[in-house]
């Protein structure tokens, strides 16, 4: 059934957007950082994971020493640069496209300018519903629920997570009630970080990667947040995720890939005219 | 006589003056493959103008210059093979300039009277720049698609000579007198009343809108004015240069735009053009050596004046010559 295939295909786009997204809908969405260094921290998760399983390091722990190292990335990067601007979010845009500058240049000198490729950990496809689906993309897309459920439960369900929504909500009466400000910041922005990197390795089976692989998700990522809504860290990003990636599915059913990507970005800017606050938000 | 004319202008013009003569003197000094490169140079120099004059004087940064740089080149390509079956050389610069202030106002008018702003604004602007770039890829019946376009350098018939731009030294002493005519006129416009209400909108728009001036329509204006010179400025280089690429509408070009922009002072006119045009020059050199340690350098050099001269080199040089002045 072609329908179901459709469906399905726009699923898997949509989760694997909204693990690329997640990175970014923490930093941007709770602390306010227009991190355009989003697809470099993407891009970097990606060469971290190729670069430990060419070691001889399987996948998995591969991943995650990939997230960890892009997390440590973030971290030296709030410490000694981002830190100093939270009340100047437009510096932050520029600074972190510095970021980007300096990041990609280094990658090209460690790793050169060429394309490099992660072996795919579950070559094979599943067969379901009478469809045979990618079992990579689909552990992913999976991966990228369990995410998403962490990041939401951690902020609604533990103390870290009230303590940062205290921040968000406000931060003078939340430093006033004894909350070491700083240091909530430069959490946030290292598990914004760790997201990104975990997300790039993740996805790095799926493409070949170049030192400009990551922006691709860049202002999709950007899209996906803004229109789903600051701070609505599950449900906002899945519904970006479905406006910006699981719809070119359907676009591209009736003209090419390339123009459907167009037409996305359209869609996108209208209704970031006429949700300014998200799709979600203004519906209150 | 010269010297009553100079006498009223304020520095930033009297500089312009020595820059533009330096530059007309370029050929017969260094002469050879600068003599065709530069004026490329001087087109990116007119695009990284069309950015300061919106980053610098009203406050709105655009990811998306270069979208209307690649319109301008396209059309020019268009125009000049025939494939828009009317005009010229002249005619087609009018006309990319016309299409760049059309495509920037209605996304301008559309986005500002909503209240669009900063964050937002800059990424539909990145946007703005990825669909221009791909619309040139994937409608390769008009483009070329990733081939990309090639462009003839025509003759120009203007009332009193013929111009051929065949030639090397004709067409940068054409390209070096529109640049400073754009300087020129881009450098009245700032000093007229529209030019301050700018400036004004960049310093506190709540206050100008108390003050009863609509700010969407104003943002609406100067950025259609700075959509018109990007789209100018990539008709003039798709002529010099001969061709057009999808990737000249990029994202990676537009943004390498905000960087020149960043290290020479937005808010200096002259101080973008001159950014451009350096910066651009020294990349081509020094990239043929060392690519990467050259962009990291860039890229360095671009964190460094966000975090200690927010006005780039321009700033920090009328920082000094004022300091000097106090002293005296």
């Amino acid at each position: 059934m072609a329908v179901l295939g459709i469906l399905i295909d726009a699923t898997l786009i949509t989760l694997v957007m909204a693990l690329a997204a997640s990175g970014l809908a923490v930093v941007f969405g709770l602390i306010g950082v227009i991190n355009m260094g989003h697809g470099a921290m993407l891009t970097l998760g990606a060469y971290l994971t190729w670069a430990a399983t060419g070691a001889g390091i399987p996948f998995v722990p591969a991943v995650l020493l990939a997230a960890l190292g892009v997390g440590f990335i973030g971290l030296l990067l709030e410490h000694f640069l981002i830190r100093y601007f939270y009340d100047r979010p437009f510096e932050t845009l520029l600074l972190t496209w510095g970021f980007f500058l300096v990041s990609t240049e280094v990658i090209k000198i460690i790793f050169g300018p060429d394309f490099r490729s992660v072996a795919s950990p579950l070559p094979g496809t599943i067969e379901a519903f009478g469809q045979s689906i990618p079992a990579y993309r689909a552990t992913v897309a999976g991966l990228s629920l369990v995410v998403l459920t962490t990041i939401g439960l951690v902020y609604k369900k533990t103390s870290f997570g009230l303590r940062v929504r205290a921040l968000v909500q406000n931060r003078e009466v939340a430093s006033l009630m004894g909350q070491d400000v700083s240091m909530l910041y430069k959490q946030v922005f290292v598990a914004g970080a760790f997201l990104s990197g975990l997300a790039g390795a993740l996805i790095a089976p799926m493409l070949s990667i170049d030192p400009y692989i990551g922006n691709v998700y860049l202002v999709r990522s950007f899209f996906v947040v803004t229109l789903g809504g600051l701070g609505l860290l599950v449900e906002g990003t899945i519904v970006g995720s479905i406006v910006i990636a699981g719809s070119e599915t359907f676009f591209s059913l009736v003209t090419g890939q390339v123009f459907a990507q167009s037409i996305v970005f359209v869609f996108a800017v209208v209704l970031l005219r006429f949700f300014p606050r998200g799709i979600l938000a203004s519906r209150n | 006589m010269a010297f009553h004319i100079l006498a009223r202008f304020d520095g930033e013009a009297k500089f312009a003056v020595v820059v533009f003569v330096l530059l007309a003197l370029i050929p017969a000094a260094l002469g050879g493959y600068t003599t065709y490169i530069l004026p490329q140079y001087m087109c990116f120099g007119i695009l990284a103008m069309s950015l300061a004059l919106l980053w610098g004087y009203t406050g709105i940064l655009s990811f998306g210059q270069a979208g209307f740089f690649a319109i301008g080149g396209y059309l020019m390509g268009l125009v000049l093979s025939g494939a828009i079956p009317f005009g010229g050389f002249v005619v087609a610069l009018l006309l990319a300039a016309g299409l760049g202030y059309v495509v920037a106002a209605l996304l301008g008018y559309f986005l500002f009277s909503a209240g669009v702003r900063d964050a937002y604004f800059v990424i539909v602007t990145l946007a703005l720049s990825i669909i221009v770039e791909q619309l040139a890829v994937s409608q390769s019946q008009l483009t070329g698609g990733w081939n990309g376009m090639f462009v003839m350098r025509p003759e120009v018939d203007l009332v009193v000579a013929k111009v051929n731009l065949y030639g090397d030294l004709p067409a940068f002493y054409t390209v070096l007198a529109i640049v400073a005519l754009v300087y020129v006129l881009l450098h009245v416009y700032t000093r007229s009343r529209h030019g301050k209400i700018l400036v004004g909108i960049r310093e506190n728009e709540a206050r100008l809108t108390s003050l009863g001036v609509n700010t969407a329509w104003k943002k609406t204006l100067a950025f259609a004015l700075s959509g018109a010179v990007a789209a100018f400025g990539g008709a003039l280089y798709a002529m010099h240069s001969g061709f057009v690429s999808p990737s000249l509408g990029g994202v990676l070009f537009s943004t390498e735009v905000v960087v020149w922009v960043a290290i020479a002072g937005r808010t200096s006119l002259l101080g973008a053009l001159l950014g451009g045009i350096a910066v651009s020059w020294l990349s081509s050199i020094i990239s043929a050596w060392t690519p990467a340690y050259w962009q990291l350098f860039v890229g360095l050099i671009f964190i460094v004046t966000i975090v200690f001269f927010r006005d780039g080199v321009a700033g920090a040089i009328a920082q000094i010559s004022r300091k000097r002045r106090s002293k005296t």
